[in-house]
């Protein structure tokens, strides 16, 4: 049984508490968008900028169709390039972690059919790359393969056409980013903002459990109980509260994203607002799942921390989880991290409809109810039988 | 009747008996003092008054009201004091009462009245809207009996509510349940400074492995003779005659719970 009077009363406390200490309360609002904002700006590049990697060329001659090659090279659109010696390209190499170094042999020069057929010895390039830029070396790979292709047709075609003709490739490659709904609003801040959000509900949530944990040692909650109060207006307040406080923090912050870094709703209005309270009331039930299962504050506090980490990391709120291993993307089907990271990314810069992000906020209540559920009956069971008959 | 009526009362932890079938009644306008040593049942007592640890056996009665009959009237007829602060201690005094009061459904100029009441009864008027952080321990301790009266309880529960007080804080705190009692509030009081059981109790119990073991008016209590014949002593010179006869029935081992 709900009572409505003091339902209010004990909701309005939390809130009074929550505002009575004014720092914390800064702090509360200024975190996400400090964090969202760093994040953001870390990953921000400008969408009219291309990618070009920055590749380091060593050549060991500049004979023949090498020195075309290298030209090319350096025209090329897709790369940075910059023609050095190897001592240079090795000092270079170590020091930055982005360059590719390529050390194109001088046997290049002269290239025969059989070469290309592999009939015979062919030279060997050399793609040297730091272990963290695999990805640039294969993209540079893929570049200079194109290109010697390229000259290699030409070279191999002179003596059929009896001058040399520029190839294209023979095809067109149209690109396009995907979800599409017309005005995309994708960039850095659009993620981070999303993503920041919904760590910091989680972080919000634990303090919120801590806070309880500190009335149950303070003999507060052992005064709460002793009045005429019923068990679930108690709790109800509670999460109340907290997701009352949550749901102001998502406004604040996405309201502060809108303003300065254009973070804008592609998607519906109302689910965003679906997703907002679905995740405000994710952030309360997981309060109430660290005061119930942590057992003190610094236990509850140190296992919260981990688990928070962990699915934010899974959830996709610090990187996106298409970068994720495929193991983890299917693991994260089963966080709510991911379904609040999906809806509210979904109806900001994606141009999610209302269908689809009721789904997201349907999932994510799903999980707040089991963690309110599990919460509620180890309070219960915890506090024993008489205290718990209404 | 009975303010408070315990019939054999029996609360378990798992395996463990912590309160052995406990019979006791308090009177309107008395001050029981429980006492006995650590993990004597005096807590759980308090507790299974209060709602706090589960019943295993018997009844508790307040005002003839049983717990799991009326829930919510039996809550209204009985305050607690715990042992600790239980305060928030970043809000006022003013806002605590408020808070602890609208819980038993006063609001308003009522609430307001009845904070300004209790706040003078326990000299704290000039300092309702200071942080209860800022308070010295015993205006802390005044506070947490104050949350407690806002409702006008006919018993009220203390468990050790003069923990860490200095003489001049205790007395400031017994002169306000001398008070109450002459209002007719009952009080059960626990406590291991047997001096104060000594100084406000009108009937004290003494408890050991979750039994009442000896119980009676001061007097009575202080003529206890281990062969059964009661005499009326005065203190010895090391210690008072109440801290012998809880020695005696008691024992001298140290207990830890």
């Amino acid at each position: 049984m709900i009572q409505p009077t003091l339902l209010w009363e004990l909701t309005r406390k939390d809130l009074l508490l929550f505002l009575t200490d004014r720092r914390g309360m800064l702090l509360c609002f200024a975190v996400p968008i400090l964090l969202a904002s760093a994040f953001g700006a870390i990953f921000y590049r400008n969408s009219e900028e291309p990618i070009r990697p920055q590749v380091v060329v060593v050549a060991e001659s500049h004979q023949g169709m090498l020195s075309r090659v290298i030209s090319a090279l350096e025209a090329s659109e897709q790369l940075r390039v910059q023609v050095c010696d190897r001592a240079t390209a090795r000092r270079r190499l170590v020091g930055e972690s982005d360059v590719v170094v390529v050390i194109l042999p001088a046997e290049l020069g002269q290239l025969s059919l059989s070469q290309l057929t592999g009939s015979t010895d062919r030279p060997r390039i050399e793609l040297l790359h730091h272990p963290r830029s695999q990805w640039e070396a294969r993209w540079v790979e893929g570049v200079l393969t194109e290109l010697l292709l390229r000259e290699s047709a030409q070279e191999l075609l002179v003596p059929v056409l009896r001058k040399r003709v520029p190839l294209e490739r023979p095809f067109q490659v149209v690109r396009r980013s995907e979800p599409a709904s017309g005005a995309l609003a994708e960039n850095s801040f659009s993620h981070s903002f999303c993503g920041m959000t919904i760590q910091y509900l989680l972080f919000w949530g634990m303090d919120s459990g801590l806070l309880l944990l500190r009335e149950r040692r303070q003999g507060i909650w052992r005064r709460l109980r002793a009045a005429p109060v019923t068990w679930g207006t108690l709790l109800t307040a509670k999460t109340l509260s907290t997701a009352l406080i949550a749901l102001a923090q998502i406004l604040v912050t996405f309201g502060f994203g809108w303003l300065v870094f254009g973070v804008s709703i592609t998607g519906s209005w109302i689910g965003f607002v679906l997703m907002a309270l679905a995740a405000a009331l994710l952030s309360s039930a997981t309060g109430l799942l660290v005061a119930t299962l942590g057992g003190n504050e610094g236990r509850a506090r140190s296992i919260s921390i981990l688990v928070i980490l962990t699915l934010s990391l899974l959830g996709g709120l610090w990187l996106p989880a298409f970068l994720l291993p495929t193991w983890a993307q299917r693991l994260s089907l089963a966080l709510p991290t991911t379904w609040a990271a999906r809806g509210l990314e979904g109806v900001t810069w994606q141009g999610m409809p209302l269908g689809d992000a009721w789904h997201c906020a349907l999932i994510l209540c799903g999980f707040s109810f089991c963690f309110l559920a599990v919460a509620w009956w180890r309070l219960k069971r915890s506090e024993g039988g008489v205290a718990c008959s209404v | 009747m009975a303010v408070l009526a315990l019939e054999n009362l029996v609360v378990r932890y798992g395996g463990m008996v912590a309160v052995a079938g406990l019979s006791l009644e308090v009177q309107a306008g008395e001050i029981f003092g429980l006492l006995g040593p650590n993990g004597s049942g005096k807590s759980s007592t308090i507790g299974a008054i209060a709602g706090d640890c589960s019943i295993s056996e018997g009844t508790v009665r307040l005002n003839g009201l049983l717990e799991r009959d009326h829930p919510l009237q039996y809550r209204r007829q009985f305050g607690l004091v715990p042992q600790e602060l239980a305060l928030y201690d970043d809000l006022t005094a003013r806002q605590n009462l408020k808070l602890f009061g609208s819980l038993y459904g006063s609001s308003g100029r009522l609430l307001k009245r009845r904070i300004d009441e209790v706040l003078y009864f326990v000299q704290l008027t000039d300092q309702a809207h200071r942080v209860v952080r800022t308070y010295s321990g015993g205006m802390q301790r005044r506070l947490n009996l104050a949350c407690a009266l806002l409702h006008a309880p006919s018993l009220l529960l203390l468990d050790e509510p003069t923990v860490g007080l200095d003489i001049q804080s205790r007395e400031a705190v017994f002169a306000c349940l001398r008070q109450l009692r002459d209002r007719g509030t009952a009080m059960v009081f626990t406590t291991h400074h047997l001096a104060e059981a000594e100084q406000l109790c009108d009937r004290i119990g003494i408890m050991e492995q979750g039994q009442l073991i000896l119980s009676g008016t001061l007097a009575e209590v202080m003529g206890w003779r281990r062969d059964g014949a009661h005499r009326f002593g005065g203190p010895t010179r090391r210690r008072t005659r109440l801290e012998q006869v809880f020695l005696e029935l008691t024992g001298r081992s140290v207990r830890d719970e």
